[in-house]
């Protein structure tokens, strides 16, 4: 089957090369990467989509919505810091509070202990400082983003979501429609109401060319780094599940939760943890994509089709299943760059670009018709 | 046996329609087109709302796919109505993309194509908006069984997203080139009439039409098998009813009074585009249904009532006020959550009673309030603040409060009856039905009955 695919794809570029001539091998070269790319971005979302149903089975609309957060709030870290002594303590605040939270995790202590509270003061103290002297890099406003969008996820859950637990899915599902519409003007109301250039200064973004075959290929230094963070964030997130004692309290959670109840797992924590963790990851993929397309678009819309897209490559890929999303993440890249570059526009053929928003969705409704599982992932389809 | 009330309620019936009538005379001569349109907005979107209740109330099934229907409805309704000037205005603007072959697509042209020449006049719109209203619903309810046939195989969340994909397809295909000849791309239809979607008097036959419709259908048995399918699909098909035929049924109805109220929707904003048709009317129509009541047309009507108002006049919230005044405000709010919480608390016996969700709201509210007393003084917090979004923030909030406490929604699954307003109860038998039942009727066998005649007989 993957053959056929590669096989069909090989015969097509031959004819757009060799027979048609209107492209070159490296414009496909240039799409290979860009859609590695984007698909590494929709793989980032996509965990945290995977994660959260895989525990709760809930589609968590409004993780689209964490991650234009996490995209704006590193925009307000880098574009302006140094803040004032009020506007750092309260930046701080969350900053720290993300701290203690992943303190927790190591070994896991309550918030409420003693250690915890003081890396929590210290943390504070330290975020303050940093936050009203230094203008921050990009790097480190990524990584206070993902800090602190953490704690939005976290606060999301506990507010939102916790009390409805044994409440029938949908209405866990219509509160997270609304979960999502609220913070979509959330974001209106206090980050932006247009869209916004993102633009830190980093080596990045520089334009990057290489030659295939007597022609040149012109992208940027990301195609290194967006793959790159994203080997380096899912080998993160794979050890702390496979390694740490809330991983396998996590996995264990996703198998059975009451079981899991029963046997001595915080299931609430549990949860906890996982909209943590996959708010960082959404944080993390809206900077990237931020450095990718230079700008944000304007709150309201910014995060909808992005996340309903991400939720798409986690069920093509197997919703539940960790791998499964990094694959549908990928695949789904492919389908919106590659396969319109596979499909060009020339003289007699408009080309298909203006139909990629709707691939997301088609390949979502044809893989819940023929394979609801999805690719890699196991069934979850309710039993009577 | 005939309900002894039967005469008074049909007679408080026609009263009530009276006072409709008389209530919509004088919106419509009050001079306020703000109230107007605010009525007009209210019956189009109870429209959609109501119908959306066949689908996500009465068959159990959570459709999010409303706003692809009303936009077929919408474009097929504006294409088939545009008066000539408007059309040739398009052709004369040259950034369409719509042809003279696309563009001749009316009911007019149709009328005299079929020799009613007569009917094709301008004096005639009604009539053909009448009929551009039915072709627009019944392109949708096409669309309708498309999307249906997802939900043979899918149930519950993965059936909702996938109504969502459609409804998105749907409007992203309808800007591409594949469909701009017929809505003219992003650019859409301007110049609708809008003497229809404007009128009270139309809109609501209309939607006195849909609610005669779904009421009569909730209660046939063609109902109570969706009924069925919402509280156990396995035993209602063990029970004889088809699945396939009632799932597809309720989206086929659903999906032609959607497009009937995108229809009206169109003419209600005199354009047709695609950014009317955003998700964001979907959530709308999601916070109509579920704040009323998933299930009961009365509570889906209450719903939109709400939400239309929120829309309508909450645009006072949406000024720019100075930044104090909104922190006092939201301090305010949040002191009053957390004391709401605490009641909650109280009330429901939970311990500890002040956890997080009290004292930190009241924490938090009593620092805000107190930093908005203070800072004019100092000199700090100058400046003003623009509450852009605030309204979809206050509905968003109210549908998680809602799914919170309330997760049935205000009326649940009641319905306004006569009987209900005169606190009459149905389940208590008459003593009539008493003597047929011997359940009923002997104290022996009803312990409820023994304790009565006891009691009785004490006094």
């Amino acid at each position: 089957m993957v053959a056929a695919i590669l096989l069909l794809i090989g015969l097509r570029i031959h004819y757009l090369v060799n027979v048609a001539e209107v492209r070159s091998y490296a414009s496909f070269v240039g799409a290979f990467f860009s859609s590695l790319q984007l698909g590494s971005l929709y793989a980032l979302i996509a965990l945290g989509y995977t994660m959260v149903y895989g525990i709760i089975r809930l589609i968590n609309f409004a993780h689209g919505e964490v991650f234009m957060v996490g995209a704006f709030v590193s925009y307000f870290l880098f574009s302006n810091t140094p803040y004032t002594v009020p506007g750092a303590i309260l930046g701080a605040a969350f900053v720290s509070f993300g701290v203690m939270f992943l303190a927790t995790l190591w070994r896991g202590h309550r918030l409420g202990h003693p250690l915890i509270l003081a890396v929590g003061a210290v943390s504070l103290v330290a975020f303050t400082f940093v936050l009203s002297t230094a203008s921050l890099g990009w790097i480190m406003a990524m990584i206070l983003s993902m800090l602190t969008t953490g704690v939005v996820g976290v606060a999301i859950d506990r507010i939102a979501y916790r009390p409805l637990r044994g409440a029938p899915r949908l209405s866990l599902l219509i509160t997270a429609i609304a979960v999502s519409i609220f913070l979509q003007n959330f974001g209106l109301l206090t980050f932006s109401q247009r869209q916004t250039p993102f633009r830190p200064e980093t080596m990045w973004t520089d334009p990057f060319s290489f030659d295939v075959l007597g022609q040149a290929v012109f992208t940027t230094n990301l195609i290194i780094l967006t793959p790159l963070l994203l080997v380096v964030l899912v080998t993160g997130l794979h050890l702390f599940v496979t390694r740490t004692r809330i991983g396998r309290a996590m996995r264990a959670t996703s198998q059975d939760p009451e079981t899991a109840e029963m046997m001595g797992v915080n299931v609430n924590r549990v949860i906890a943890t996982v909209f943590f963790l996959g708010a960082m990851l959404a944080a993390a993929a809206g900077v990237l994509w931020g450095l990718n397309f230079g700008s944000l678009n304007q709150p309201a819309v910014f995060g909808l089709l992005p996340g309903i897209k991400a939720f798409s490559a986690a069920v093509i890929g197997g919703i539940g299943s960790l791998p499964g999303a990094v694959l549908g993440g990928l695949i789904l890249g492919f389908l919106e760059n590659f396969l319109t570059a596979l499909f060009p526009r020339t003289p007699d053929f408009a080309g298909i670009t203006e139909y990629k928003d709707t691939f997301a969705f088609i390949a979502l409704i044809l893989i819940l018709l023929v394979k609801p599982s999805g690719l890699v992932g196991e069934d979850l389809s309710e039993k009577v | 046996m005939p309900d002894p009330k039967r005469n008074r309620n049909r007679l408080l019936t026609l009263a009530g329609l009276g006072v409709v009538v008389l209530l919509l005379y004088l919106i419509d001569n009050s001079g306020s087109s703000k109230l107007v349109q605010a009525f007009a907005l209210f019956s189009i979107w109870g429209i959609a709302a109501v119908s959306l209740n066949l689908v996500n109330g009465v068959t159990g099934i959570l459709s999010l796919g409303q706003h692809g229907f009303m936009l077929i409805g919408g474009y097929v309704t504006a294409l088939l109505i545009l008066p000539v000037q408007s059309r040739i205005r398009i052709i004369e603007s040259g950034r369409s993309s719509m042809t003279e072959e696309t563009l001749s697509i009316s009911i007019a042209n149709f009328f005299s194509a079929i020799g009613l020449e007569s009917l094709a006049a301008p004096e005639y719109l009604w009539l053909q908006f009448i009929v551009a209203l039915f072709i627009g619903g019944l392109a949708a309810s096409f669309f309708g069984l498309l999307v249906g046939i997802p939900s043979l195989r899918l149930r519950g969340d993965y059936l909702a997203i996938v109504t969502l994909g459609f409804g998105e397809i749907i409007r992203l295909l309808a800007a591409t080139s594949m469909f701009s000849p017929y809505t003219n791309g992003a650019l859409g239809f301007a110049g609708v009439p809008a003497e229809f979607g404007k009128s009270v008097w139309w809109t609501t036959a209309i939607l006195g039409i849909t609610v005669f419709v779904m009421a009569r259908l909730k209660y046939s048995s063609y109902g109570r098998a969706l009924q069925g399918i919402r509280e156990d699909e396995i035993a209602a098909a063990a029970m004889g009813v088809n699945l396939a035929y009632s799932k597809i049924l309720a989206f086929v109805l659903t999906a032609f009074f959607a497009g009937v109220a995108g229809g009206l929707w169109v003419s209600w904003i005199g354009t047709a585009r695609v950014d009317q048709f955003l998700f964001t009317l979907m959530f709308f129509l999601l916070v109509a249904v579920s704040v009323g009541g998933t299930g009961s047309i009365t509570g889906v009507l209450m719903g939109t009532a709400i939400v239309v108002f929120i829309r309508q006049y909450g645009d006072p919230l949406e000024q720019t006020y100075a930044l104090t005044d909104w922190l006092r405000a939201g301090g305010l709010i949040v002191l009053a959550g957390g004391f709401g919480a605490f009641i909650y608390r109280a009330a429901r016996r939970l311990r500890p009673r002040l956890n997080a969700m009290v004292w930190v709201p009241l924490g938090l509210g009593t620092l805000a309030f107190a930093a908005a007393l203070v800072a004019p003084g100092q000199g700090w917090l100058e400046g003003s603040f623009r509450g852009f979004g605030l309204r979809a923030i206050l509905l968003s909030v109210l549908l998680v409060v809602i799914m919170v406490f309330r997760p049935e929604g205000v009326f649940g699954r009641s319905e306004f009856s006569w009987a209900a307003v005169f606190r009459e109860r149905r389940d208590r038998p008459s003593d009539e039905e008493r003597g047929q039942d011997a359940w009923l009727s002997n104290p022996d066998l009803a312990d409820r009955l023994a304790r009565q005649e006891k009691r009785e007989g004490d006094e």
